[in-house]
Order: structure tokens, then sequence, then C-alpha cells
């Protein structure tokens, strides 16, 4: 009853490939800077359209707005540092490895999760690029399972080099091509 | 498209040989008109939801000029007619030998075309209006997304039945065909099988009686989605059921008043009040269960799963082996009480996505099942399953007793504290005494919900095990798996523990606060199986 070329070797576990002792790769030395960049940006406009509401003589603010505006913009820019920071540093530790059958993304300060995406139940993949991603060289990499959206495997901040030749290896994959 | 005299050279093995290939487009049978209509009315009604407020403020206003209201409610309903007689004009349908094309739409066109081998899902749909003339829905469905599903709104029934044991002999060679190609290390279909596929006979797995639904009825109290719904209009349904009481002679008033009435006899009132208005909604409730579940079989045919239900509509889903994804055991408090078990059988979750525990949702559910009866349907679905001896024995490994440690005195401590802290600078005892008994309680839940997590494994199978009153069981074949995740906060990594979540194709799984190495050895051979056994998850 047995197929010709089944085997079915009992595999003790410590011999199993562990998601412990994974290859990280980190992600490209610019995406953190860049993001912080952006972060302080956005931090500093919403500052500055702030100010420019408190100083500007054309409308007449409500009083209690007024008074409180100062209030707002030094919370707001307060707040835009701290989730700057924090989110540089979070970028930081973000990581990816490739193993020759799965994907592996690790990232998180407090909160570590580690997703791991088998390359044979990769339903398909995109390569996103927004105009700031263009502009520095950098691309995100969508990875979909049938497990939904909800749990798109991504991987951001990767040089396009990088993701292309990921995307290749993945499409390539022996394991793609069977159940594409 | 044009290959078809080729496509129907091939086809000739086909067990369906009386079925023929139509090569023209095709048009519905008038009765079709009833579909559409009924269809637009429903869509209709469903955002006249979110119009209901405004109706109801001004309702009134709106009664007073029935010269306004009257014409515009005439005028919309024969615009509906008209726009359910075009929709019937313009759908046309093409069968060729291995896929089905539709063409619809009255201002956006719509084009389908889907290859049989593409189907993942075929249900037949057979509403009341249908029966007399013996016409059916067909529905399929694709892997991708909700909107790309094909529907043939009117054919005969036979026609449907005939059109479907093709499309799923057609799907069922092709999976035979890519396992073969995979010789994959778990291949449990045998080509044998296929061969005299056309020959089996289906068999009835179960049935269920008018009590059993009854009894489903009662235990899946879905009722509370209905107050739910209701709420806003309480206070007008309370007045006028109240008036109405009143002309009949009974006056609430003077009922519950304690003057006129002893206290006993008060309470008596109220209780049986409160009985009377729970059996209302119970019996809306079993009311719903009989509807959905009305006549239900539960049958196999080959390595299909065949649901069959209604009372108006009568639902037909099918689903093959290969395409269930998980099975879950769920078991509510009253449930457990009388030792019933709803039994799911979940797929791809793509499809029907908001379609929870209703009897048109793509899942097959088996309602209030006895345990023995749940247990010979898990063995049948998969036989090396060991989830029944898990049970029997508690073979569950228990999540860290940190869970409930965590979970009262990060969440629940704190808002107690807040609470109580002040209610007693202002005085309110009796409320701190009943925010700290609410808290006690509510950290005996967190209690049961610890007791209740549990995770096991085995060669093929994950096991999960929540819950609060209640019990559910979740059981999958590992190689199922889609995605694993691994998450671990700081606190956790001290006290080497990580949850653990499980993405399938149906849903996903979360299991809190294992051990971390438990952890990693779940993922790892999680991973491996999926990656060392090349069987498709569909």
């Amino acid at each position: 009853m047995l197929a010709p070329n089944f085997s079915n070797p009992t595999m003790p576990i410590e011999q199993l490939p562990s998601i412990l002792t994974l290859d990280k790769q980190s992600l490209s030395e610019q995406y953190a800077p860049l993001n912080r960049l952006i972060n302080l940006g956005f931090t500093l406009l919403v500052c500055m359209f702030g100010m420019t509401l408190y100083f500007q003589p054309f409308i007449d603010l409500p009083k209690g707005l007024l008074n409180s505006l100062p209030f707002f913009i030094w919370a707001a820019a307060i707040l835009g540092f701290l989730f700057t920071w924090l989110s540089y540093a979070r970028d930081l530790v973000r990581s990816y490895a490739l193993r020759e059958l799965d994907l592996h993304y690790t990232s998180g300060l407090f909160f570590r999760t580690v997703v791991s995406q088998p390359i044979t139940r990769i339903q398909h993949i995109e390569l996103k690029r927004g105009p700031i991603e263009r502009k520095v060289g950098l691309a995100t990499l969508q990875v979909f399972s049938a497990g939904g959206e909800m749990h798109t495997f991504q991987i951001p901040g990767l040089p396009v080099d990088t993701a292309q030749q990921l995307r290749q290896f993945i499409l390539q994959h022996k394991d793609v091509i069977k159940h594409g | 498209m044009d290959n078809l005299p080729s496509a129907s050279a091939t086809d000739s093995r086909n067990p369906q040989e009386t079925l023929q290939t139509i090569d023209d487009w095709q048009v519905l049978s008038p009765i079709a008109i009833l579909y559409f209509t009924a269809s637009v009315f429903k869509h209709m009604f469903g955002n006249l939801i979110y119009l209901i407020p405004a109706l109801a403020v001004s309702y009134k206003s709106v009664l007073e000029h029935p010269f306004i209201w009257l014409p515009s409610i005439l005028v919309a309903f024969a615009l509906l007619t008209l726009f359910a007689f075009v929709s019937f004009k313009v759908y046309r349908y093409r069968l060729t030998a291995d896929n089905i094309e539709i063409r619809s739409g009255i201002f956006s066109k719509k084009y389908l075309n889907l290859p049989f081998s593409r189907v993942q899902n075929v249900k037949i749909e057979q509403p009341l209006y249908y029966r007399l003339t013996g016409h059916a829905c067909l529905q399929l469905d694709t892997a991708g997304s909700a909107k790309n599903e094909a529907k043939l709104v009117a054919i005969k029934l036979e026609f449907a039945q005939q059109l479907k044991t093709r499309i799923q002999s057609q799907v069922q060679n092709n999976t035979i065909e890519t396992n073969q190609e995979n010789d994959c290390a778990n291949g449990k279909e045998q080509p044998g099988q296929s061969a005299d596929s056309a020959v089996t006979k289906e068999t009835l797995l179960n049935t269920r009686k008018l009590s059993d639904l009854v009894i489903h009825g009662i235990t899946s109290n879905r009722i509370w989605i209905l107050l739910g719904g209701l709420a806003p209009f309480y206070d007008n349904i309370f007045d006028s059921v109240g008036e109405w009481l009143n002309s009949l002679g009974i006056d609430f008033t003077e009922l519950f008043s304690l003057q006129t009435h002893s206290l006993l006899e008060v309470g008596l009132f109220a209780l049986s009040l409160t009985m009377l208005v729970m059996l209302v909604l119970v019996s809306f409730s079993v009311v719903g269960a009989i509807v959905g579940f009305y006549g239900y079989t539960l049958s196999k045919l080959d390595d299909k799963y065949i649901r069959r239900s209604g009372l108006f509509t009568k639902h037909e889903v099918s689903m093959g082996l290969s395409r269930l994804q998980m099975i879950v055991q769920k078991q509510d408090w009253l449930d457990v009480l009388l030792k019933r078990i709803n039994l799911q059988f979940e797929q791809n979750n793509s499809f029907g996505k908001n379609q929870s525990l209703s009897a048109t949702s793509s899942k097959i559910i088996v309602p209030s099942i006895k345990p023995h009866e749940c247990q010979a349907l898990i063995d049948d679905a998969y036989p090396d399953n060991s989830l029944n001896t898990l049970v029997c024995n508690d073979g569950f490994e228990p999540i860290s007793k940190r869970f409930i440690l965590r979970n009262i005195l990060l969440v629940l401590m704190p808002l107690w504290l807040i609470a109580t802290s002040i209610t007693l600078l202002n005085d309110r005892l009796m409320i701190a005494a009943l925010v700290s008994i609410l808290f006690v309680g509510l950290c005996g839940l967190v209690v049961l919900r610890w007791k209740r997590w549990g995770i096991a494994r085995d060669q093929n199978f994950i096991y999960l095990r929540k819950g609060l009153i209640g019990v559910d069981y979740y059981c999958f074949p590992t190689y199922k798996l889609q995605q694993t995740q691994f998450k671990q906060n700081l606190l956790m990594k001290k006290r080497q523990l990580a949850t653990v979540k499980f993405v399938l194709a149906s849903g996903s799984l979360k299991v809190p606060m294992i051990t971390e190495k438990l952890a990693y050895k779940l993922i790892d051979e999680g991973l491996y199986k999926v990656e060392s056994c090349q069987q498709s998850w569909m």
C-alpha cells in the first residue's frame, strides 16, 4: 500500500531547526533614520500648525481655545518626540531571516514577536514602495497566505535589490511552483 | 474560450456524460425574477436598518402626509420590480466542459469566467418560492474574495445536482492528480478511490430531530443579539405593551404596589413575569433554530461532507475533506449541563466572513449533538486523532498560573482600586461593596478561564482547549498551518513564558502564557511538518 518513495523516519525534536537560532538579517541602514526623520517632521508640522494658529492675526479664536493652545502644542511636541524616540529604538531591533523553506520577521521592543511564514503556504507577493521609499531606494515586501488579510507577513525597509532578490527566491521556490 | 470541441472530447471519461455541455448563452427561467426582487428587497432592508432611527424620529410627521409617502412607496416598488426584471433580462450563463461563464449587471456589467477546478465549495440553496417550480440557486465559491463568487440564480434542481457532482468530480480529480505529483508523506487518498467514486452512494452520518433543534434553540441564546438591536426602542415597546395590558384591564402599578398586595404576592408576580418574558425570548430562539436547521442531514459522499437543512429556504453546503481546516467542538454552560455539543467543521474563511453561526454559513455546523455522536463524526473526519482520549485523561498541558496573576493584578486590581476609592471617598458604602463583590466574581472567572486553557499535540494534530464556563475544543492537523507567531514581552521573558499564535486558513488561534520551551517546540515542529509534508492545505 505504501507509495514507492515513502519514508517517515522518527525525528528527534532536538534536531529540528529552531527559530531560536535564526540567522537574523538587519533591515536597511537607512530605514530607522528615515523613519525618525519622517516622525520628527510630522511632529514639527503639527507644532508649526498650532503655532501659526496661535499667532495669526486673521481669525479670532475662542478665548478658551487660545488659552489652552500652548499647552496642546507642548503636549504634541513632547509626545511626538517620545514616540519618535521609541519608534527609532523599535526600528533598530527589527530583523528578518530567510531559511531555505521559510521566512521570519522579528520585531518589538517590549513585546517581542517572531512571525514565521513557510514558503509553501505563500499565495502571492507584493513589493510596496511609497514615494519616500522610492526616493531612497527602499521597499516593503508583503507576503500573503491564506491566513487572511489580518495576517499578512511583511518586512519593511528592505533595500530594493534585496527585496527583489527575496521575491525572486520565493517565486522560483519549488514549493511555490508546485502549489502555484 | 473557443476550444470547446477539444475540451468536451477530453471530458469523455467524465462520469456525468449525460450532462451535456451547452455552447450557447443560456437565459434563466422567468422564476428568477422573483429571486432578483427578493434579493433587491433584502439588500434594501439591509440598508434600511441605518434609516430606522431617522424614521423613528420623524414617523409621526411622515404619517400625517399620506399623499407624499404613498405614491413614493409605490414608485419605489415599481422601480424595484423593473430593476429585478431587467436584471433577469441581462443575465446570461454558459457552461463549457470545464468552466462556467456568467454575464450579469445592468449598469456595471460583470463577466465572470470560472474554471471548475478552481471551485472551493458548492452550495445549493432553495428558497421557499422556488420549491413549487423545483428550481434552485447554485452558488460556487472560489478561494478568492467573497465578491468573486458565481451564482446560477434559477436552474432546475436536478440540473443543479448534476452540475454539482460534475464540478466536484472535476475538483477531486484535480486534487488527486496534484497529490500524486506531490508524493506526499501523508497521502491518504488512494487513486483507486476516484475510479469508483461515481458508484459510491451517499452515506447518512447524522440527522437532527425536532427535539434536538429545540435544545439547540434554548442553548444558543442568540436572542441577546436581537435584544441589543432593539435597545433604542425599549421605552416605546414598554409603553405600548403597558397600554395594551391596561386596555385588557391589567394595571401594573396596581399589581406591583405594596399597599394593596403583600411582598410575597408582588415577588411572585415579578417572578412569573420574568419567566414569561424569558419563555417568549427562548421560544424566539427555538423558532430561529428550527427555521435554520429543520430537516438537518449531514451525509458523506466519497470524501465530501454534505449538509442540508432549512425550513423555508433549503440550504445545501458541501465541503471536501481536504478543505477542512479545523474541527471545533463547542459547549456553552447550558450545553455542559445538558451534555450536548455543537460541532463545527471549519474551512477557508475568505468567503462568508460575516456569517457566524447561522445556517447559511459555509462552515458545517452540527447543532446540539450527543458526545458519542460527536466523537463518531470527529473520528470519521480525522481517524487518527486522539481528542477523545485527551479529553478523558485530561492530557492537556495547562498554561502558566501567572495568567491568573497577570489578569488580576494588572487588569482587574487597578480598576477595582480606582472604583472603590472613588466610591468610598464619596461615602457610597453600598456601591463599594457591590464593586468588591463584582471584583471577586471576575477574579473567579479569571481562574476559571485559566483552568480551561490547555494545549496538547501528537504526531499529526494540535489540540486546544479553552472556554470560560463552557468548554471549547479545537483540533487541527499540524500541516494545515499557514503561519506561526511567537510573542513574548519582557516580563514573560523573565519567567520564560511565551504566547503562540497559530494562523490557519479558517482563522487564528492563540495560546497565552505557555513555557518558552513548549512554544519553541510547537513552532519548530509545526514548521517542520508544513515544510516536510508537501500536502496542500486546500
